[in-house]
């Protein structure tokens, strides 16, 4: 048994000890529950006929509590949800609130995903020029004062300065609202984590053997960085990734909630709130619905990506 | 010590200068030129292009209008588009405001962060641990309005006071100690609220950082000479643990200003996080600008003075 355990390599050693991790494994199930529902949500809710339709409104059936039957005299027949009954209720123009939520999901997803994409790209290739050529010099014409390193890092400590969600909410609201927007401004405000971690990481990695023996048979700089230095800073990226995820959800829903989101009539978690919480003593459902889920979904999120960081952490892993 | 102070201010009198140029530019940066007038677009009518006109030179080079929008604002004529008042004056005012509640916020946050995490990392693995793991987690995944409409719920609720704006409207003839209560109350919810984020992340660093020192070699050195297991913990390992801290001190205030814009905004607190709200909500962008830049202004403060602190604690860091 012994031989066996001292074969295994650092990743499978990582992930031996993030299952063992109970926590962690609840929010990667909850992960990948959340997927599943999001792209349902996207192929359910999406189309000229929808299978269950966000849009539909229902005036006489406005404001009923979740689990409520529709009025089928009031209602039209064509407008009957397309389960009999409304499972999360309706909001105040009679829209089902399941529907709405489905719709949703799949925005909120999308904008944790590209944000962080968007912000994973720009911190890898910023911390990687950093990290490898940080010694270079640069400048105008012949004044070659400053280095890449303090180029890059000064810009880290410049974006660090701001409150970045009063930065982001500058920004959205300079721009037209759209969800695009929304996505590529996250994105641009929170990939100094990132970028500090590749750049220290490559900064260790560079002194050792295999980069010295592959600079010495003569690779490119840039194959280097991106087969060599990347691949192998890859871990606490992927952890600080996850965490973004959930960061970036959080905020598209505040924004929504502040009404600089995603515009109406789409649906996301935070402005079905922001439109629930006139109604929050009548119908707390419509507060208490996508408030909790933001809550299990960014909480699924952070317990994932905290286990990956205990368990690629050597010196935090389980004994 | 003396030419680290200058080399720190000398960095930090740079970062200042390009938090000003992002600032500045964050507002040009809209596709176009912001004079354009669209005549579909509601939100720019001929009398705001006048203004924004006076108000940045639009007519002249970019970096003119630059030096004369900051020449402005030092000397206190820049003024706001909304009122016409002058913009430092107006964000000293509703700063006043703000200050008692980062002063509360921040005090709940270092007493309840350290010793949480410091509980938790020594009782590894148990049932308190995972207790405050799982809290910790929900607290920091929880949007700050959800819960925020949670807290008012059931404030309202069980005590039955008035806890929006700074006191409650038309009590103000009362004795002066039913005044201090009312403005106890009033502040007691909005600062718990703003502080629990901090005192969620701030605890999960000090946990993971006392579980890396624990395990460390010193730490493990003085328990085989048979050091007490107290005196091991509280002497050698939490001094050193603790050392990272100091420099979050800078840090913490992007978090607190931007968590102001939302809170403030449902408390109604004529805070500057509210200000913000106001000001970007009423296109008020020498407020936004100012505000912008001072936020970070006061990071870049904090910074440095923890940068010192740190210095003067750890021996081993002359940067």
């Amino acid at each position: 048994m012994t031989t066996n355990t001292q074969a295994l390599s650092p990743s499978r050693l990582a992930w031996q000890s993030f299952l063992k991790n109970r926590t962690a494994v609840v929010g990667m199930a909850a992960v990948m529950g959340f997927f599943a529902v999001a792209l349902t949500g996207l192929l359910l809710t999406k189309g000229e006929h929808p299978i269950l339709n966000p849009r539909e409104v229902r005036l006489p059936d406005k404001l009923k509590p979740p689990i409520s039957t529709p009025n089928r005299e009031a209602v039209p027949a064509a407008s009957l949800p397309r389960l009999g009954v409304y499972v999360l209720g309706t909001d105040e123009l009679g829209r089902d609130v399941f529907a709405r939520m489905l719709e949703g999901g799949f925005v909120s997803l999308s904008v944790g995903f590209v944000a962080v994409g968007i912000a994973v790209a720009i911190g890898l290739l910023l911390g990687g020029i950093a990290g490898y050529y940080g010694r270079s010099r640069v400048g105008v014409w012949r004044l070659r004062l400053l280095t890449v390193d303090t180029v890059i890092t000064g810009l880290i400590d410049v974006m660090l300065s701001f409150p970045s969600f009063f930065l982001i909410l500058t920004v959205v609201a300079v721009l037209k609202p759209s969800i695009w927007n929304i996505m590529i401004v996250i994105g641009l405000t929170s990939w100094e984590g990132t970028a500090r971690f590749v750049r220290a990481e490559i900064l260790s990695l560079r002194e050792q053997e295999f980069i010295q023996a592959a600079q010495a048979v003569g690779v490119p700089g840039y194959r280097v960085i991106l087969r060599h230095l990347i691949p192998n800073s890859i871990a606490p990226v992927l952890v600080s990734a996850t965490l973004g995820i959930a960061g970036a959800i959080l905020t598209e829903s505040s924004l929504s909630f502040l009404g600089f989101g995603v515009p109406p009539p789409d649906a996301t978690w935070g402005n079905i709130l922001s439109d629930g919480k006139r109604y929050i003593f009548d119908a707390p459902w419509l507060t208490l619905i996508p408030g909790t889920a933001v809550l299990i979904v960014v909480l699924a999120f952070n317990l994932f990506g905290e286990g990956l960081r205990e368990a690629f952490n050597p010196k935090l892993r389980q004994g | 010590m003396f030419t680290f102070l200058l080399k720190a201010l000398w960095r930090k009198l740079w970062t200042l200068f390009f938090v000003s140029i992002v600032s500045f530019a964050v507002i040009h940066l809209a596709p176009g030129s912001p004079s354009q007038i669209d005549p579909m677009n509601p939100r720019f009518t001929k009398e705001q292009l006048e203004r924004y006109r006076a108000a940045f030179d639009l007519d002249k080079p970019l970096y003119i209008q630059y030096t004369l929008f900051y020449q402005r604002l030092f000397t206190g004529q820049l003024r706001s588009f909304k009122d016409n008042q002058p913009v430092l004056g107006k964000i000293l005012e509703r700063a006043w405001n703000s200050l008692p509640l980062f002063l509360v916020e921040t005090i709940l946050i270092w007493c309840y962060a350290f010793p949480l995490g410091i509980a938790a990392a020594i009782k590894r693995n148990s049932l308190f641990d995972k207790v405050t793991t799982v809290l910790v987690f929900a607290l920091i995944s929880i949007p700050g309005f959800y819960l925020a409409y949670l807290g008012i719920i059931f404030v309202v609720e069980n005590f039955h006071v008035d806890v929006i704006g700074l006191r409650t409207f038309g009590r103000e003839g009362v004795g002066g100690f039913y005044q201090l209560m009312d403005r106890t109350w009033h502040l007691v919810l909005l600062s718990v609220l703003g502080a629990t984020a901090g005192i969620a992340v701030l605890s999960r660093y000090v946990r993971s950082q006392m579980l890396e020192v624990i395990g460390s070699d010193y730490v493990r050195t003085a328990r085989s000479k048979g050091v007490a297991e107290d005196a091991v913990l509280y002497h050698h390992a939490l001094r050193n643990g603790l050392l990272p801290f100091v420099t979050m001190l800078g840090l913490l205030i992007p978090g607190l200003i931007g968590g102001a814009v939302i809170l403030e905004t449902i408390f109604a607190w004529p805070g500057i996080g509210r200000l913000g709200y106001e000001a970007i909500l009423s296109r008020d962008y020498p407020v936004v600008i100012a505000l912008n830049f001072i936020a970070a202004v006061l990071t870049l403060i904090g910074t440095l003075v923890s940068d010192l602190l740190y210095m003067l604690v750890d021996p081993r860091i002359r940067l």
